[in-house]
């Protein structure tokens, strides 16, 4: 009797041993993993509050002497030639990446739900057509698509840009939609359309509102793809007062070389509506992403 | 209310035959059950009446109207679905209200009808909460509330209570029968217990493979089967069914089996058995008819009880004859061991005999 709980006990010692050396093992591992992506970030936070002589200082001060605000306040004068390119700049951005969000909301929604509800013929082809450009790395469309854009005169403008980021966007956004509405039962669609909906109210009323944490997904996946695109952005736009964020901040850095604090500050902002949103959004977006892993 | 006729009724998808030629009546007012094992094609004639899949070819008459173009929503239904189907994002009193805001009914009107829905249902105080927030039995019962609201001509119900665990569905059971006799609903109820489908409905159309089998009262079906298959699905535990040959000797008709036994037949049973096709006929017994004897007697036939199962009320003896399992039912008070010996008496006036080509039942001219 004895021995038989001893070596059940010694049996159970061991082994929280050894998970205690993975657990501890893991947790190093993630430490190691969130100072590397936030280490810089708070870099740049801490160059953005510093005088540029401070910034170029060796050793660098960790925690800035005098820290200041002006960085940021020279980018969002309007009445400074810096703060109207990076708030035009900001501007730009802005309206490329709504157009790109909105419009690929307004076609993956329906799209989806087609895939997910409906038989058609060629259905499974055209799904994982879908696909196939995500096979292929985005520069590769580069040299084709400027063509495309110039026999159809969009060069130079944001709808180039638009029209490119739904390409690259939308399929994944109509895979990610499309598992969510796979999620909803079909009989609610049924037994609101016995209720006296047709399909198209079934759908508005019914499904839409149940599937809005993947459509905020979506449109937070589309936005923050859009939001950060640098190649084609430098590819199909070079007039000035066109750039995107991406593209401005890289031309403001070859002009001012040596005024890091600004150039941080630059960057910190950009990251503001990403995070922003985020921060907003992320319980949908963490509803959208763990949804479906439950049968209810 | 009103009647539905489903006329030559075909449902394909590709080659696929889900269903086959079924016609039947359901009279105004009347409960009827569609029964079947899955796959039986039960569900999809459902749907079809819903019109929530379309017809390959035959008609759906709901009251006065051939409703096969319609869309549901015009085909004045109301539909109880077995995964309840409640709008999840709906409190339950807009649960109710929805089909009578689909019909753009005055807000006070639908504000009366949802708290007279709620008060009839007994969940006038659930009405402001969430599905997710009611147990099993309450999210059936909204799930019957918005069917009912709206006072529609049928009531389609597809598997109400299989989601509900044992005790519960019992008393939901007797519910809805109860609401059927209150509101003298018409009723098509669609299950894979043949036990709620004979305690339930009026009448009972048993499905099998596509095709109607039988459409009849569960007491004429339970009594008068009309085939092997509807012998076996109806009942519990299922009729027993043993294959025999027929023959005549010493100028009346005797069953044999392999087994080198016989049963000499009553003389309007013999008249059954020369109506079938080939002389190989199954005999079918329900457990309740078959009486058990401890020691030989004129008539009955030797056998080796197999199992012994008692539920209290009744004992169950299962045996095998020719092959086949036989259940017997015998009061508690008889002492079986598994093994022992056994002697079985078929009741002449209640055995069933099929036909074990065509698997239809012998009937005497």
């Amino acid at each position: 009797m004895s021995t038989v709980s001893e070596t059940i006990s010694r049996g159970r010692s061991a082994r929280r041993v050894r998970i205690d050396g993975w657990r501890w093992g893991g947790r190093a591992f993630l430490v190691f993993m969130l100072l590397y992506t936030a280490l810089p970030m708070i870099w740049m936070l801490l160059t953005s509050i510093k005088s540029g002589f401070a910034a170029m200082q060796f050793p660098p001060q960790w925690w800035p002497d005098q820290p200041t605000l002006d960085s940021y306040q020279k980018l969002l004068d309007p009445q400074n030639s810096v703060g109207q390119d990076f708030l035009r700049f900001f501007w730009n951005s802005l309206i490329v990446s709504t157009a790109t969000t909105i419009l690929s909301v307004i076609v993956a929604v329906p799209a989806a739900y087609a895939f997910s509800r409906f038989t058609f013929p060629g259905r499974n082809f055209l799904f994982f057509a879908v696909l196939l450009r995500n096979m292929f790395p985005a520069v590769i469309f580069l040299v084709p698509l400027f063509i495309l854009m110039r026999a159809i005169g969009l060069v130079n403008t944001h709808g180039s840009l638009v029209l490119t980021y739904l390409t690259f966007g939308l399929p994944l956004a109509i895979w990610l939609l499309k598992g969510f509405y796979d999620n909803i039962p079909v009989q609610l669609e049924q037994a609101a359309r016995i209720d006296g909906a047709t399909r198209f109210q079934a759908f508005v009323l019914i499904v839409m509102p149940l599937s809005a944490p993947g459509i905020i997904a979506t449109a937070i996946y589309s936005f923050i793809g859009a939001w950060n695109e640098y190649i084609y952005a430098y590819t199909f736009l070079s007039k000035n007062e066109q750039l995107t964020l991406p593209v401005g901040i890289q031309r403001f850095f070859s002009e001012n070389t040596t005024d890091f604090p600004g150039l941080m500050a630059a960057s910190f902002m950009m990251s503001v509506p990403v995070v922003v949103l985020f921060l907003l959004l992320q319980r949908y977006f963490v509803r959208a992403l763990t949804e479906g892993a439950v049968k209810h | 209310m009103a009647h539905v006729v489903l006329k030559d009724l075909v449902k394909t998808y590709g080659s696929f035959k889900a269903v086959n030629d079924v016609s039947l009546t359901v009279n105004d007012g009347e409960f009827v059950a569609l029964v079947g094992p899955s796959g039986c094609g039960k569900t999809t004639t459902l749907n079809l009446v819903a019109g929530l899949i379309s017809v390959t070819s035959g008609d759906i008459v709901i009251g006065d109207r051939v409703v096969n173009d319609l869309d549901p929503k015009d085909r004045d239904i109301a539909m109880v679905f077995q995964n309840y189907a409640l709008y999840p994002q709906k409190s339950v009193y807009m649960n109710l209200a929805f089909p009578l805001q689909m019909r753009k009914l005055p807000k006070d009107e639908i504000d009366r009808k949802v708290r007279e829905a709620a008060r009839v249902l007994d969940m006038t105080q659930l009405l402001e909460r969430k599905p997710r927030e009611l147990s099993g039995g309450q999210q059936q019962r909204v799930a019957l509330g918005r069917a009912l609201v709206r006072d529609p001509a049928v009531f389609l119900m597809d598997e109400p209570l299989s989601n509900l665990d044992a005790k519960l569905r019992v008393q939901m059971r007797s519910e809805i029968k109860r609401f059927h006799q209150d509101l003298k609903a018409t009723i098509i109820y669609v299950t894979h217990d043949q036990l709620e489908a004979v305690t339930m409905a009026d009448r009972m159309a048993v499905m099998n493979g596509g095709y109607l089998q039988q459409y009849d009262s569960p007491a004429q079906v339970f009594a008068h089967p009309a085939n092997m298959f509807v012998a076996s699905f109806v009942g519990s535990p299922a009729m027993s069914l043993i294959p025999l040959e027929a023959s005549t000797a010493n100028g009346g008709a005797v069953l044999t089996s392999a087994e080198g036994w016989s049963l000499a037949l009553s003389p309007r049973n013999a008249q059954k058995v020369a109506r079938a096709t080939t002389r190989k006929v199954v005999l079918g017994a329900r457990h309740s008819t078959i009486k058990l004897h401890k020691s030989a007697i004129a008539d009955a036939i030797p056998a080796k009880a197999y199992t012994v199962e008692p539920t209290g009320d009744v004992t169950f003896v299962q045996a095998f004859l020719s092959g086949a399992i036989v259940n017997i039912s015998v009061s508690p008070n008889v002492a079986i061991a598994p093994d022992e010996q056994i002697w079985l008496e078929f009741d002449q006036e209640r055995i069933h005999l099929f036909d074990s080509e065509t698997e239809v039942a012998l009937e005497a001219s």
